[in-house]
Formats: structure tokens, C-alpha cells, sequence
């Protein structure tokens, strides 16, 4: 049982994504918004495995994530599967201090690509008549989002990060040894 | 001539990779399509031991009392109106079932809650939903166990209401913060502030006369347009409990 956790330990932490994203902690948040809580999971995961697995399961969250939301008119999945291309082109950084800050200032960075996708899409669909009443809370929920989602990057990142990568060398271990 | 041939070809299909992306995908797609019933239910059992204890629906009970006096009034007048007018519906007495608030989103992009009473409980898609004050919003979607909630605030929505000291019709849009806009299609509608508005005798959405709020701010008139805010008497970010109306319009 065990050793099936720490195999598939990214795989379950990936399960559990939806549950977070629904759980919505008011004590975490600030301004009533929480951090993008899936750019915690995407980005360890596409720093290890690569762009292409970055964009495949940047596509599964955002099916997922839509799924929950209940705004059929946008979609999180640009936002995701951009930021899990960009992240996989990303190497760890020799430099504890800095890998733990440079993850807070990617999330940041991605937290921004997708809360602006997200928003053009918004005001696309408003365009005739877009008013400066949806404009406002949307550079809020940006601004708030950016703010908190680096905020609590280095702390979250890094520890799934070297879980994923323990579990990843234990792994590959095991099939040398087997060979 | 020689004969070319390929000895050994690999095609993506030949790949056992792949094909546990493609199912994988498929099954994404079915959780889409549900609009994440599975996970919601999987929430549901998780969230279970977290849910709001007792004391939360006393405080709910005293609210609902004072809500009810202001929704007597509100019959009155209208019970009045109807007499001489001899056109509108009544308004029924309809089944409420009590449910707990076990997921909220009430910043951000997405405006919803989620409650832990879903089809097998008898929701329906479109029933409102009400808290202690007046209206939060109506049954987007359920699961067997959950129901998502549209909240008034959010983009998505849109009521029809009904302004209750000068008896004009608008419609309440949300905005995606925390007070919805009214949009009267009247320049000479003479809305104040403070003014009460609850939801429209009129609507085919909504029960008539489910207090909803009171105008915060009036904006200038634009396109033959009057816009307010409106401050809701519910509050989706304190509330633990709310009622399912199973009463069909």
C-alpha cells in the first residue's frame, strides 16, 4: 500500500486538485479569492516530466476544473495547458534560496496568464456591451489572485517538489535494480 | 529493383502510453460532461464530518422569523393589488427542503455554493434557494448527493425583479463582485436610495416576493438605461444553511 503511494504520489496529489479547488479555505484567501491552486501541482510536475506531459495535464485540470465551475461560457483550459508548456522548459535551480523565490514569481506570472485569459474571454463575451462595472472586479480578482497564489508558492511548490521528485527516483530505482 | 519494406514500424498506437491518456481523457470528458457529479459526490462524503452544527440553524431560525414578518407585509400588499387587479398568479405555499452549505465560492471568477442535498434529496434544476434575509440564487446543476448554486453575484445570472415603492420591473444582473446591478429600462424611474427590492410577481424564474435587497447607489442614466447596486439581505460567505423551494412556478 505503501509503496503504491509513493509511486503514484503525484497522481493522487493530481486527484485531489478538485477537492482543494472546491474546499475554497475562506481563511486563506484575501479579498474573498484564494490562490490558483492547480499552478501548485502543474508546476513541479512539468518542471519533471517535461512541456508535453505539462500540456496534456494542463488540459486533464482544466476539464476537471470547468467541470466544477458553473460558468459553461469560459474555460480555464488556455490558461492551464500555456502555463504547463512554459513551466516544463523550467530547471531546478542549483541555489535553494532562489529555486524556493523563483517559484513564487513563476506562479505569479502564471496565475496572471491564466487569470487574464480568463478575463479576455469575459469581456469577449460582453464586448457590445462591456461596462466598466465587470472590468473592475476582474482586475481584482487578477490582482488578488497574482498576489496571493506567489505568496504561498515557495512554501507549497518546493515541498511538492521534492516529494514528486523522491517518489520519481525511488521509482526509477526500482526498475534499474529489476534490469 | 529493390524492394524497400519496413521491418518494424511503432505507431503512436502501438504505445500502452497512450492508450491510458486516451481512456484517461475519456474519462475526463464524462466528468465534463456531468459537470463533475463524481467529484462533487467524492466532496460531498469528504467534507461530510465538516459540515455546520446546530447551533448555526437557531441563529437561522430567529433570521427566518424576521424575514417572515417583512414577507408577510409584502403578501399583504400584494394580496391587495391582486384583488384589484384579478391578474396575477398566486403565489404557492410550496415544499422547502433545509440544506447545508458544504463548498463556496463567493470571490474570485466563479460565484457558487454548493449544498448537500442533491436529485436523491428531490432538488431540481432551477429551484431557488434562499437564506436567512431573502434570495441566493437558483439550482444551476445537481448531482445525486449536491447541488450547485448560481449565486445572485455572479455574471450568470439574471432575475427578474421588482422595486417595491415605485412598482417598476427591472432585471438584477450580476457583476461579479458583491452587489449586483439593477437594470431599470426606464430613464424617469424614480429609484432612491434605500429602496426595497424583492423578486417579480411577473417572473417565470422566481416564487413573487422573495425579499431580495435594498438599493445601494444610483448610477446616471445611460441609453435609456437606469442602472442601482443593490446590497442583498443574504449573505453567501457567512451562511451555513440554506432552503431548497421545490414550489413550481
Amino acid at each position: 500500500m505503501n509503496k503504491f503511494f509513493m509511486k503514484n504520489l503525484s497522481i493522487i496529489c493530481f486527484i485531489f486538485i478538485p477537492i482543494i479547488f472546491l474546499w475554497h479555505p475562506n481563511w486563506l484567501g484575501f479579498l474573498g479569492i484564494q490562490p490558483y491552486w492547480p499552478l501548485f501541482w502543474l508546476l513541479p510536475w512539468s518542471m519533471l516530466h517535461g512541456s508535453n506531459n505539462g500540456l496534456i495535464f494542463g488540459l486533464f485540470l482544466g476539464i476537471i476544473l470547468d467541470s466544477l465551475t458553473l460558468d459553461s461560457n469560459f474555460t480555464q483550459i488556455p490558461g492551464l495547458v500555456l502555463c504547463g508548456v512554459w513551466f516544463g522548459r523550467f530547471k531546478t535551480h542549483s541555489n535553494i534560496l532562489v529555486g524556493h523565490f523563483r517559484y513564487g514569481l513563476i506562479c505569479s506570472f502564471g496565475s496572471f496568464i491564466c487569470g487574464s485569459l480568463y478575463f479576455l474571454q469575459i469581456l469577449f463575451k460582453h464586448f457590445p456591451d462591456s461596462t466598466f462595472l465587470i472590468v473592475m472586479p476582474s482586475f481584482q480578482n487578477i490582482i488578488a489572485e497574482v498576489f496571493l497564489t506567489g505568496f504561498f508558492a515557495p512554501l507549497i511548490c518546493s515541498q511538492i517538489f521534492r516529494l514528486f521528485r523522491f517518489s520519481r527516483e525511488k521509482s526509477l530505482i526500482k526498475i534499474f535494480s529489476k534490469k | 529493383m529493390f524492394d524497400i519494406r519496413r521491418i518494424s514500424t511503432s505507431r503512436w498506437w502501438h504505445k500502452k502510453k497512450n492508450w491510458i491518456l486516451f481512456v484517461v481523457f475519456l474519462f475526463l470528458v464524462f466528468v465534463r460532461i456531468s459537470k463533475g457529479s463524481l467529484y462533487k459526490d467524492l466532496y460531498y462524503f469528504i467534507s461530510k464530518p465538516f459540515w455546520p452544527g446546530q447551533f448555526q440553524k437557531e441563529v437561522i431560525r430567529k433570521s427566518l422569523d424576521q424575514e417572515s414578518l417583512v414577507k408577510i407585509k409584502l403578501l399583504e400588499k400584494d394580496n391587495r393589488r391582486l384583488r384589484e387587479i384579478l391578474y396575477l398568479r398566486e403565489s404557492t405555499n410550496g415544499e422547502k427542503i433545509s440544506a447545508a452549505v458544504i463548498s463556496r465560492k463567493t470571490g474570485s471568477w466563479w460565484r457558487q455554493i454548493i449544498l448537500n442535498k442533491g436529485s436523491k434529496d428531490g432538488v431540481e434544476i432551477g429551484s431557488s434557494v434562499i437564506g436567512p434575509g431573502g434570495l441566493l440564487g437558483r439550482v444551476n446543476s445537481t448531482s445525486l448527493f449536491t447541488s450547485s448554486v448560481t449565486l445572485l453575484t455572479s455574471p450568470e445570472s439574471k432575475v427578474g425583479v421588482l422595486v417595491d415603492r415605485i412598482q417598476i420591473h427591472g432585471l438584477l444582473v450580476g457583476s461579479g463582485d458583491d452587489y449586483p446591478n439593477l437594470i431599470l429600462y426606464s430613464e424617469d424611474a424614480d429609484i432612491k436610495v434605500g429602496d426595497f427590492v424583492s423578486s417579480s410577481p411577473a417572473s417565470t424564474l422566481l416564487p413573487p416576493n422573495i425579499p431580495i435587497g435594498i438599493v445601494q447607489s444610483v448610477g446616471k442614466p445611460f441609453k435609456a438605461k437606469k442602472t442601482a447596486k443593490i446590497l442583498l439581505l443574504a449573505k453567501p460567505h457567512v451562511i451555513d444553511w440554506v432552503q431548497i423551494l421545490k414550489e413550481k412556478i
